[in-house]
This record gives structure tokens, sequence and C-alpha cells, in this order.
């Protein structure tokens, strides 16, 4: 019977039901799929601009690696032997004095606490040559090192601040005093944007930066919507995110599908009245897409499915690299699944774990020990199974460290560090850009850290320029250039 | 290269800038912009470039017009504006463009007006319309005369008269604001929905100005209030319910960026503690009908605003929330931008590093605002009751005597500060209209309890109480010790009674001082007690401290007697052959070294603490001069520059243009969803145009007329025929205006984040209607019963619940964009709140109703959903409420960890069985689409 107080002009019951569906009582519980990548235009909320890609795509995800703290580029992937050479002199004396012409040149807002390091510090580590590419990388990072012909290595990177509020910075190409921008992930999500999927299209794992330097914002989505932040995920099946689960977990499973059975019914009877109310849609399938997450989430979680070999590839059955092993492992489930952006941490909360301001040696020793293995066993397993291609995992940090040294660590170093991008259409075994004989500054083509950022956006097929909100000017410098080296 | 809105320009951006090709910060897109604003839709885009005035130029990035000069018509309008000028008749561009549309500048024989209409160069005298062109032309020049006899939005122009338009459908309108939306609808050929039902209106109602659903018994009671005025009379009641501050106060919050302080750990960095006060002041201030422009005046200046207006410091939370720890230039550049775009809706942050490149704001006008804000800083005062200001206190704001001198930024790079030019405050010129860009400013004197806070008496009264509770607290220990402690403690009075002696008579001197008396007898007298009763607290706390060394060297020497002993013990058993003697002597000399070292540390605390102790008898012994040494308190200046104050007086000058246009675009957002301006926080060229702007300019005049007063602007708005349309759609209207933009329907709103939280307690009555207060610490945004307005909001510390539902941003939040994400639907299915609620709320139906199903079912309609079900949807609630549950499901509902009031002392088997289908149902009712949604 209809409703007395339908005031709806022609609009049949039936045609209503027909074009929204039946709800739960046709849905496939428990079926995943991957979704291609195509953009698709969205509910009537999702804000992509056009719907449409812009540039054929190479990739169809993203995982962003993402180590707290800054970590040393000189005992990484821009090994420098002059280091051990004039090891104990001070920068001055060396025949590179000039390098010292670049501190603080660029830096916004600086703390005088950081930089002004003369005497140089030694190698905490040594060096290895890998591959066919030769690619020198230091022994902390020995398993990565084994890839070393699928990485592109970017050496010559630079940011703006030498706090690490820098861990915003990487995120958002801004200074963290400004508080809140977009993310990267955030832009991936607007760009490709939809809500058809049962994951979220950006998820973030692991303990993101502390409150102190950037904190939520850096899995964030400012002016772009909520709908575009991340979501962050704990790699525990049984408490994977906020509401996720009844609360108090008294109610069944099939009490919830009754529930929400009744739910549908309700709703499609209340809508008839208001038949161009688009949020009833978008709700309605917004409810069938929270049931299917609150087992789908968990399904992802559920590592115990992975065969012994891929759970020691990760490291899973090693005390050091099991929780970072885990994240990794679920990362590649995640992308399997159609997610576009993984962001993970390492080392988050603080200033950054990796933040070795005194004892990098066993800092560093001890972290690496964390991450190296299990972001080898990634990119091993990616492309054993065919994925790498079209994922685009790419590992950074927010600035180098001092080739002088800071009692037995290093400093804070935003005038050079480096990142390495793999997979995703990305040239294989390559290093781009470089630094002076010492690390200290970026001297061939150098690349603010939002050139990353448009080279990821351009392999996903999307133009930052093309994104652009209205009343929201981005410069030159928000949306970085596509670094055309790297691209393969 | 395009001219592009630039409201993120930050100044380090454009040093890199200058690394790509950039636009000279000398040209004069204004003068671009004039042109299209007089023309608008009308200016064929060819045109819409510089060449219309200017020659081509050889130099790529022209700085001045011997660069760029003028083509004839360009020449032919600067040669006007001279003449203009010295004949000091307005001389703006449009005004010239107008003077100048019949002449032919280029002599192509085609006027200057049908050039440019017809898309052909007015100052090129070979670029001219052909002739089908020219036969063609009288239909355009028709439509543009009748453009320009429109109504012209003009936001920088001071507000007159809006004529009324006369309408066909008047037997309609209710007001003048129905008589300018009728005739918009009537020029597009809109008909409109007819009044929308009484349950539905009064559930909008309520929702707009308190935030809360009614109950059943006042929809029950408006319904039947058959009387033509019964709304009117719920608009009355409502807009007096305490609740309408709570409801508005979110609201001016958003724009205002109320936050609560954020920083890490303990380190305060953005905003302030206690600033809460401030919210509170707002939701007074509401309440209480103040006048607007009175808020913005407090919010700017409290601290400058004369006593006899009895100013509430409080509101200045407005400034100081802008706080930045860590960035003084962050801090100034956020007061600048935010205060334009709060009150007059205009982008000045964009003029931070170049000449604005859409509205009348230059660089310059920039720095001379910044110089307002220059001098201001941010304190907390001390409050009665509580003069730790870690635990309360007053946030505030005051001109410091330092800092108030404002360089303009070369490139808006801090560094680059060009200190040959001062800026002197000032606003900019062209958003004042008549009112212009000078500010009158008048240093103001500043009260005596205000630049030295820490002489209030209530402090000086606090101060001394919390000293003799010390002493109190002493004597009392004192009491009741033992005897082994009596020394010590009698020692710890002593100190106490010292430190008291000491303070009283220091601030008697401090007083005397202050009255002048320095230098007098009674001073001296003070002077002296005071430098002696400090001499003896010296002397009190050297005793104390000997003495306790003295207990600590004792207690040291004990230990190493002991150590001795076992040592010596030791050897004796080692004498005697005992087997593992050897390591424990090893360990136990080490131990009699280490304990030896501290009994000599101790030894010399102790001979140190004797000789201070000598040393202060001595000094006490030695009587006492006037130099006392004063209280460590913190002073502030006698005077106020008044900058402030004056901008106050500027923005609320009945004549200013922008600030009443903003205020009631404002309210009309909230109130229909979409602002006459959908970008309200810019009212510029960069921004949307207006969709009614002879109503939004009739509604600002009105604020204005009214003494600036919000509830007045409310009841004509609420009451109005507009508001009160129903929100359904027609399929025939919908086809020529899709979007509701000229208001043939209401539009219909999901409620925001707090309302959404405030009605799930709200209908289960478990709401704490209690006004105010500290902010509530967010991890408890699931467990609190308070309204959400008192949920801290701070950056990262907000509640979860909340920011699921699109609320409020930190950083800015001028108007809300709700969204639909699966996040809000496993918080509304799965929350602790919810499945509380859903319990507490089917419980108080089983009390009321009994085992009355179908009553249950239409209650919880009515109470929920603001209605009474259908005859379907009851039969399907009834079916779902007896369908069976399983037996597992009942233990589970027992064993939860929420606290169920109980049903009854015997409650039958129906009961006990559709207790659990019951809460689902309701469940699900705060799932229902409905719920959120405001008709």
């Amino acid at each position: 019977m209809k409703n007395p107080d339908s005031n709806c002009h022609g609009l049949s019951r039936r045609s209503f039901l027909a074009d929204t569906g039946m709800g739960f009582t046709g849905l496939a519980l428990g079926a995943m799929f991957f979704k291609e990548g195509s953009a698709k235009a969205g509910p009537a909320e999702s804000k992509s601009p056009d719907g449409k890609i812009h540039l054929p795509p190479r990739a169809k995800s993203v995982i962003w690696i993402f180590l707290c703290g800054g970590v040393s580029h000189l005992e990484s992937f821009d090994v420098k032997p002059a280091l051990n050479q004039y090891a104990g002199q001070s920068i001055g004396e060396t025949p590179f004095k000039k390098v010292l012409e670049t501190e603080g040149k660029q830096i916004i807002g600086g703390n005088p606490k950081h930089g002004n390091r003369k005497v140089i510090m030694p190698l905490q580590t040594g060096y290895k040559t890998y591959g066919e590419s030769g690619l020198v990388v230091g022994d902390w990072f020995e398993n990565v090192g084994q890839c070393a012909d699928e990485l592109a290595v970017v050496r010559s990177l630079w940011t703006i601040h030498n706090d690490h509020g820098a861990q915003l910075t990487w995120q958002t190409g801004r200074h963290p005093r400004e508080l809140n921008h977009p993310t990267l992930g955030s832009w991936v999500s607007y760009g490709l944007g939809s809500l058809n999927q049962n994951l979220p299209e950006y998820v973030v794992l692991g303990v993101p930066t502390g409150d102190c330097c950037g904190g939520a914002f850096t899995h964030a989505a400012a002016y772009l919507g909520p709908q575009h932040a991340g979501v962050r995920l704990n790699v525990d099946p049984k408490n994977p995110m906020p509401f996720i689960a009844p609360a108090d977990g008294g109610i069944t499973r099939e009490e919830q599908m009754a529930n929400l059975s009744l739910l549908g019914k309700l709703n499609h009877l209340a809508g008839i009245d208001y038949p161009d109310d688009k949020d009833l849609l978008a709700r309605i399938k917004s409810y069938e897409l929270a049931f299917e997450m609150q087992s789908s989430i968990p399904e992802t979680l559920q590592l115990d499915r992975e065969t012994e070999a891929t759970r020691q590839l990760y490291g899973m059955d090693r005390k050091e690299t099991r929780s970072f092993g885990e994240q990794c492992l679920v990362a590649r489930r995640l992308v399997e699944r159609g997610v576009r952006f993984v962001q993970l941490f390492h080392g988050g909360g603080g200033g950054g774990d990796w933040d070795a301001h005194s004892e990098i040696k066993s800092n560093h020793t001890k972290l690496a020990m964390q991450v190296d293995k299990p972001i080898s066993g990634l990119l091993k397993d990616l492309k054993q199974r065919g994925m790498l291609d079209e994922t685009l995992v790419v590992f950074g940090t927010e600035f180098g460290r001092s080739p002088g040294a800071e009692g037995s660590g290093r400093d804070h170093h935003p005038q050079a560090f480096s990142s390495w991008l793999a997979g995703g259409g990305i040239k294989r075994g390559i290093v781009h850009g470089a630094t002076d004989e010492l690390g200290f500054a970026a001297v061939e083509n150098r690349h603010y850290v939002t050139d990353i950022h448009a080279t990821v956006l351009h392999q996903l097929g999307l133009d930052s320029r093309k994104l652009e909100v209205p009343g929201r000017k981005r410069l030159d410098m928000d949306h970085g250039e596509v670094i055309e080296q790297l691209l393969a | 290269m395009r001219a592009v809105p630039n409201n993120r320009l930050s100044f380090y951006q454009t040093v890199f800038l200058s690394f790509s090709l950039v636009f000279s910060v000398q040209a004069t897109p204004a003068n671009k912009s004039s042109l299209e604003k007089h023309y608008e839709q009308f200016l064929p885009g060819s045109l819409n470039r510089c060449n219309t005035c200017h020659q081509p130029s050889a130099v790529k990035a022209p700085e001045s017009l011997e660069e760029f000069p003028h083509n004839p018509f360009g020449e032919h309008l600067r040669q006007l504006g001279a003449k203009l000028r010295e004949e000091g008749k307005p001389r703006n561009l449009e005004t010239r463009l107008k003077l100048l549309a019949g002449e032919d500048s280029d002599g192509d024989k085609v006027p200057n007006e049908t050039e440019i209409l017809l898309g052909h160069n007015p100052g090129e005298a070979s670029d001219f319309p052909s002739v089908t062109e020219l036969n063609g032309f009288a239909n355009l020049q028709n439509r543009f005369q009748e453009f320009l006899t429109s109504y012209r939005w003009r936001p920088f122009d001071r507000l007159t008269e809006v004529p009324l338009p006369k309408v066909n459908g008047s037997g309609w309108s209710r007001n003048p604001i129905d008589v300018l939306v009728m005739a918009e609808r009537e020029k597009r050929k809109l008909s409109h929905q007819k009044e929308a039902k009484k349950t539905v209106l009064l559930r909008r109602v309520y929702l707009d100005l308190i935030g809360l659903v009614p109950t059943p018994e006042e929809l029950a009671a408006f319904d039947a209030d058959e009387v033509p005025d019964a709304f009117d009379k719920v608009v009355d009641r409502l807009l007096e319910d305490q609740r309408y501050g709570e409801r508005w106060g979110r609201h001016f919050m958003d724009i205002w960026r109320y936050s609560d302080w954020g920083g890490w750990g303990e380190q305060v960095r953005d905003s302030q503690p206690h600033i809460w006060k401030w919210r509170d002041w707002i939701i007074e201030s509401l309440n209480n009908d103040k006048g607007y422009d009175s808020m913005i005046a407090e919010m700017l200046a409290a601290d400058e605003l004369p006593a006899t207006v009895k100013p509430d410091i409080r509101a200045v939370g407005f400034l100081a929330r802008n706080y930045k720890l860590l960035s003084r230039e962050q801090w100034l550049e956020d007061s600048v931008k935010h205060t334009a775009q709060a009150f007059m809706g205009i982008t000045v942050g964009c003029a931070k590093c170049h000449d604005h490149m859409t509205d009348p704001v230059s660089q310059s006008d920039y720095y001379r605002f910044r110089a307002i804000f220059e001098p201001h800083q941010v304190r907390i005062d001390q409050v009665p009751g509580e003069l730790d200001r870690k635990k309360d206190g007053l946030v505030r704001v005051y001109d410091a005597e330092t800092n108030h001198l404002t360089y303009f930024f070369v490139r808006g790079d801090e560094r680059k500060a060009d200190t040959n030019r001062v800026m002197k405050p000032g606003v900019p010129a062209a958003l004042g209209g008549n009112l212009g860009g000078e500010l009158e400013v008048q240093p103001v004197e500043i009260a005596t309890e205000a630049a030295f806070p820490e002489k209030r008496d209530f402090v000086i009264e606090g101060i001394l109480r919390d000293s003799s509770k010390l002493m109190s607290e002493a004597r009392e220990k004192l009491k009741e010790t033992n005897s082994a402690q009596t020394r010590e403690l009698k020692l710890e009075l002593n100190a106490a009674m010292a430190r008291h002696q000491s303070l009283e008579a220091v601030l008697a001197a401090e007083k005397l001082e202050d009255q002048w008396q320095k230098g007098s007898a009674s001073w001296t007298e003070k002077a002296r007690e005071a430098r002696l009763a400090q001499k003896s607290l010296v002397v009190s706390e050297a005793e104390l401290k000997m003495h306790k060394a003295g207990i600590s060297a004792g207690a040291a020497a004990e230990k190493c007697n002991e150590a001795r002993l076992k040592l010596e013990e030791n050897e004796l058993s080692q004498k005697s052959g005992g087997a593992d003697s050897s390591t424990n002597s090893s360990k136990a000399v080490e131990a009699l070294a280490k304990l030896e070292k501290e009994f000599n540390s101790a030894t010399n605390k102790l001979s140190e603490a004797q000789v201070a102790l000598v040393r202060a008898e001595i000094d006490f012994l030695s009587g006492s001069g006037t130099d006392y040494k004063g209280r460590e308190i913190v002073n502030y200046p006698a005077r106020s520059t008044g900058r402030r104050l004056a901008l106050a007086r500027w923005l609320t000058h009945p004549d200013h243009p922008l600030t009443a246009r903003v205020a009631v675009n404002h309210l009309w957002l909230r109130h229909f969803g979409r602002g006459i301006i959908t970008t309200p926080e810019n009212f510029g060229r960069s921004g949307n145009p207006p969709s009614h702007p002879a109503l939004l300019d009739w509604m600002a005049k009105e604020l204005v007329s009214n003494q600036w007063s919000l509830k007045k602007m409310h009841r004509l708005i609420l009451t109005s025929s507009t508001y009160r349309m129903a929100s359904n759609t027609d399929a025939a209207s919908s086809t020529i205006d899709p979007d509701n933009i000229y208001l043939w329907r209401m539009p219909q709103r999901r409620m925001e984040a707090e309302i959404v939280r405030d009605n799930i307690l709200h209908v289960a009555g478990s709401l704490d209607t209690q006004i105010g207060g500290p902010e509530i610490d967010h991890n408890q945004g699931l467990t609190s019963l308070r309204r959400s307005i008192y949920l801290r909001v701070a950056p990262e510390k907000e509640v979860e619940f909340l920011k699921v539902f699109d609320g409020p941003g930190v950083t800015e939040c001028y108007q809300r964009h709700s969204t639909v994400m699966p996040q809000q639907s496993l918080a509304l299915i799965n929350s602790p709140i919810t499945l509380a609620e859903s319990r507490r709320l089917a419980s108080r139906l089983t009390r009321e109703c009994g085992e009355d199903s179908k009553l249950v079912v239409d209650r919880a309609f009515r109470k929920m959903l603001g209605r009474f079900p259908t005859e379907e949807e009851r039969e399907i609630c009834l079916k779902f409420l007896s369908e069976p549950r399983s037996a597992s499901a009942q233990i589970a509902s027992t064993e939860s960890k929420f606290p169920v009031p109980a049903v009854g002392s015997e409650p039958g088997l129906l009961l006990e069985k559709r207790a659990r289908s019951l809460e689902h149902l309701i469940l699900v009712l705060f799932n229902h689409n409905e719920f959120v949604t405001i008709r």
C-alpha cells in the first residue's frame, strides 16, 4: 500500500525497486574479485573530476613503503666510500669542502639544532655490488640488494624541512606547519575513485608517523574528503579496524544478516516517496559494502592461508622479521584484491625509529634486519606471481643522514637522500641522479619529493594537474615533474 | 599565461616559482578582471585578454606600460581615467567602459561596445565586424541591455535598498524572502512544491534550530494545533530554547575554526588550553541574541573594547586558536587569512606573495592587514578558585610592546623582509565600499586588572590561602606523627611558616609600591620585614636540608658498617675453608667500596649543608635592608595599539559591504543545505556567483537594520513559505532545474556528525543536557552522554565516530560536505553507542508498552523517524519481532558488557523472547536512511 504521505508523481513502486536491486537477498557473500584498472565514475558524492584516466596506465596499484626517522642514504642505496677514506677529517679539510655551501639553503623554518656536522664519520657497515646492473648496496640491505636488477634507485632527492615534519612533507609535498594537505594516496583514491569494491581504495599498515610530526595527516585526504583518506588496518584478523565487528560481540552473523535484510526492506519502502534521493541509493550500497568488509577485511588478514614457503620468503618464521613480514604479505594480498594504494609505515611514532642521532650502527643494524628480508620477499613474491609489472613499489624515508658525525650517530640531512622504485612500468636495474662524493648534497638531476609523486601518478595514468579541485590551486612544486628517465 | 585563483600559495613556494616562467607581479590582471566583470558572459573569450587594451608585447613578461603600451582603446580608457580623476568623479574601469561604449577608439567606424560584444578588438582598426554580423546584432544588443538593467551583484559596493520585484503568485509569499525567491523561479518558469506535512516540517525545524528531533508528544501537540500561526509559535519557542545556542554554536565554531589545544605530549603547539570558554561564550552569546557585530568586535578586540560595553574576554579565543608554537610566521599568516575569510569571505591570504589574481587586494594590502595582528600575543590568566594555570585559566590576547613592525616580504618570502618598507596597519580599500581602506587607529589604555593580572585581589588572596593551607597541613602532620619524624616535620612546619610570613610581607610591600609609596615609612617597614622573612626562610630551609642530609649520612654509615661486618664474616668463613667464599668476597668488596663512596658523598653533602646553614644564620643575624626579592610575575603593557579595535569597527560598520552578506549566506547555507553563494568563504571572483543576488543583499540589509540580530534573521527565514515547502521531487521541475538551485522544493540534507550522535542519545532518553564546561576527552566519544559539541576536537585528537560522519576539520571547515561511506554504516551497526542505546530504548519501550508489539513499533517509528509506520512497514517489523531467535543468541545477550535496565520483575515469556528482537529493531531504525536525513 502506498504511503499516504507520498508526494511522488508517476514513479511506480516496482520500477524503484528494480532500480535498486534487492539488497542483501541477492548478495553473493565472500566473493572476492579483482577490479580492472580503468577508473569508474563513482556515485554522486565521488568527486573524481572526469572519472577518466588521463594517460595509458602502466600500474594498477602502489605499495608505498615509508621508513620513519630518516634512513642513512650513505650506507644503504648511495654508498660513499669516500667517507671511509676521509674518516675523522673535517669536511673543510677534504677536497670537497665546497659541499658545505649547500647547507641550510633550501630549508624552511629550519631547526638550528640540526646540521653543521663537520667531522666525517666512516661507513658503519660494509657494501657489495649486486646483479647485472652492478648496484652498490650497503650490507644493511643485502636482501634488497639481491633484487637490484628490479630497482630504479633515485639518489638525488632533497626536501624542505630539516625536522621530522619532513615525514608529512614526503606524503604531501608541503611543509608541516601547514598541517593537512591531501596525501599521495588520497590523490590516487580521488583520481581513480570508486566505492564499488568490498575493500577500501587506500589502506594504511603499520604504525604511522607520530603526532609530533604529522600524525594522522600523513594518511589523510584534507580537502578531498574523508572518503579518500587512508583506512588504517591492524594486521590482526580479530581487530583490524574500528567498528568492523559489533562492539560487544553479542550479535551473531545470522542476526546481523537478518537486521540488514530488514534495513534493506525498510529503506526501499521509505525510499518510494523520495525516488530522487541519491544518498539513499548510495547508503544502501554502502551497507552492502560494509557488510562485505566485515568478512573481507579479516579474510585478507588471515595469513595462515599462505604456504610455508611464502611465509619464509617474507621472514615470518623469524622473530625479528615476523611483524614487518606480515605487513608486507598483507600488502601483497590487499593489492591482489584490488586495493589501489597501500601505505606501509615502519618505525612510526615519536620522531621515527630510524632517527639515529646516536649509535647509528646498532640502530640501523637492528632496524634494517626487521625490514630487509620482508621487503625483498615482497619484491620476489610479486615477481613470481606476475604482479610486479602492474604493482609499483616505492621505498622512501623523510631525509638522509649527515656524512658528518653527531657523536656516534648521524644528524638529519635534507639536502640529499635516496629512494627506489620497482615494478609498475619502471625501468629495471638503473640508478638515477647523483650526490657529491660525500653524499652531502644532490648535485645531478636534483628532485624534490613531489617528483616521485608525479612519477607514481603518471604510472597509474593520472595527471595531477587535471585533478585539481576548484578553489584549491596547486603550485608547480606541489605537482612535481615526472622523472622520465625512470620510465620503461 | 592564465590568471588562476590561488588559495594555497605559501611564501616559500614562490622561491621556486622563479625557476619557471613567472607571471610578473607588476601586471594588473585586476583590470582584465574588471573587463570580465562588466561584460560577464557577454565578453567573448577571444577578448578576455590583455590585448584588448594593450598592443602585443615584444617583452616576454612586461613590467611597465613602456614595455606593454596601450592600443587606442586602452589609451582612450587611460586618458578618460586621468580626466575623471581631475574632476574628482568615480573612475573605476566599469564606469569608463560605459562612458566609452559608444565611442570608436580605433577608427574602424564601429563603436567599441558593438565590437566587443561581437568579438572584435576595439583597439585594432583592422579588426572589425562584418556586415552579416552587424545585421544580426540587434538581438544581442537587447539581451545585453537587459543584462545591464538586471540586478547586478556588486559585493564590494555598499548595500542599498533592494527593490522587490513584482511576482505573479503573490498569494504564496509570506515575506520578501519569498517574493525574491519566487521571482527567480518565475524567470525560469518553475512552479514549486506545496507546503510540507506538519510532522515533516516540525522535525525539520527542530533539527535546524536545536539539533534534536521532536518527541512524540511535541509532534502530537503541533499536529493538533490548528491556529494559523502554530508554526511561527514553534519557531519562537525554539529560538528561546537554550539548545539553540548549542546547535548554532557548533555551526559558528565551524566558521571560526574552533580547535582545542593540540601538541606533542604536554607541550602546547596549536591553539590553547581552556579555550572551551570561547565555545561557552559562543553558546551564551547566541542564546542571548548578542548582535553579530558585537560578537565580531569581541572576538577581535575584547581586550581593547571600553569597559562600558562589558566586553567578554573569552571571545578572543577566535584569535588565540591560531597560536602556533613552532611558527609565529604561520600563526600570523593564519590570522590574516582566516579573519578575512570568516568575516569578509575574501581570500586576502592569497596576496602574501603577489597581488591577488582576481580580487582587488594588492600585496601591500596584505601586509597592511597583517600589521593589524603583528603586535598581538596570547597568554593565560588565572581565574578565581584555581590558580594553577594547567588546571584552569582564561585564554586571552594582548598587544605586546615589541614586534609591531611589519615589513613587506619580497615575493612573500619571510627571509626577504624589505626593512625599508614598514607597513602601517590598514585594510584593502576596495573591499570597504565607501569606507575606504584607512583605519582610525587609536591606542587604548589597558585597565590595571588586565595589565597586572597577577596583582588582582583574588590572586593575592588565593596565594595567601594556598600558603596558609600548606602551613595547616604541615601542622596537622606534626600533630599526628610518631616521634621518629617529629624533628623533620617540625622543621618543615618552620619552613612553611617562614614561607608564609615572607609571602605576606612581600605582598604587602608590593601593594605599597603599587600605590606609589615606595620609600615611605610604612613601605620601608614592610620591605625590611620581607627581606628578613626571606632570610629566615633561607635559614629554615637550610636547617631542613641539613637535617635530611644528616639522616642520609647516618643511613649510609649504617649500610657501610653492615657491609664491613659482612666482609669480615666472609673472610672468617674463607679462613675456615668455605668453598664459594672467594666470589662472594670479591662481590662484597665491590659492594663495600660502592657504599663507602656513597657514604663519602653523603658526608660531603652534610658538611655542605652545615656550611650553608651557618651562612644563612649569619646572613640573618646581619639584619636586613629593604632589598627583598620581589615576586616573579609578569606584567603586561598598559597600552594596546588599538589596531584590532579599528579593524572591528571597520568590519562592523553598517556600510561595510561584505560582513552582513557573508553572515546571512552562512545562515542560509545551514537552513537550506546550500548557500546562495556556494563558496561561503570566497565571495571573490574565483568563488561562485550568487544564485539569488537580490535576495542575499536584501537579507544582508535587513540584518544590519535589525541591529545585526541573528535570531530575527532566523525567524524571517524559517517563517517564510520557501522554508516550509515539501522536499519531494517533481519530474517537470527537476528537468528544468535538477539541482534545485532556484528552490522549487526544500532541499534534503543529511544530519551533521554531531547531530547523528546527539539524536542517538536523545531518542533513547540518555542525553545529558548540561550546557557548557571543559571539553570532554575524545576517547570518551562513545561513552559520554553529553552533546557532541562538548567533545574535544583538536589536531590528532578527534572522536572517530564524528570523523566518520564528516566531522569538523581542524584547519578549516567553512562548510560541511557530507559523504556516504561504508565506515558510517559500520559505525552505526557496530559501535558501542548504537548498541547500548538500542538496548536502552528497547527496554524503555517495553516498559511503556508492555506486550503490545504494535504499539511498540508505532512508538519506535514515531520517536526515531518522526512519523507512524505504514501498514506495510508495521507488518514487516512485527514479523521481525516475532521471529524466533536461537538459544545461543539469548545467552550472548545476558553476557553483554552494557548494563541493561531491568525490564520488569516478572517479564512474560513473550517479552523475553521479544527483548532481543526489539533491540535489533531499534538498531535497524538507527541505521534507517530516514534517521540521518533531514527532509
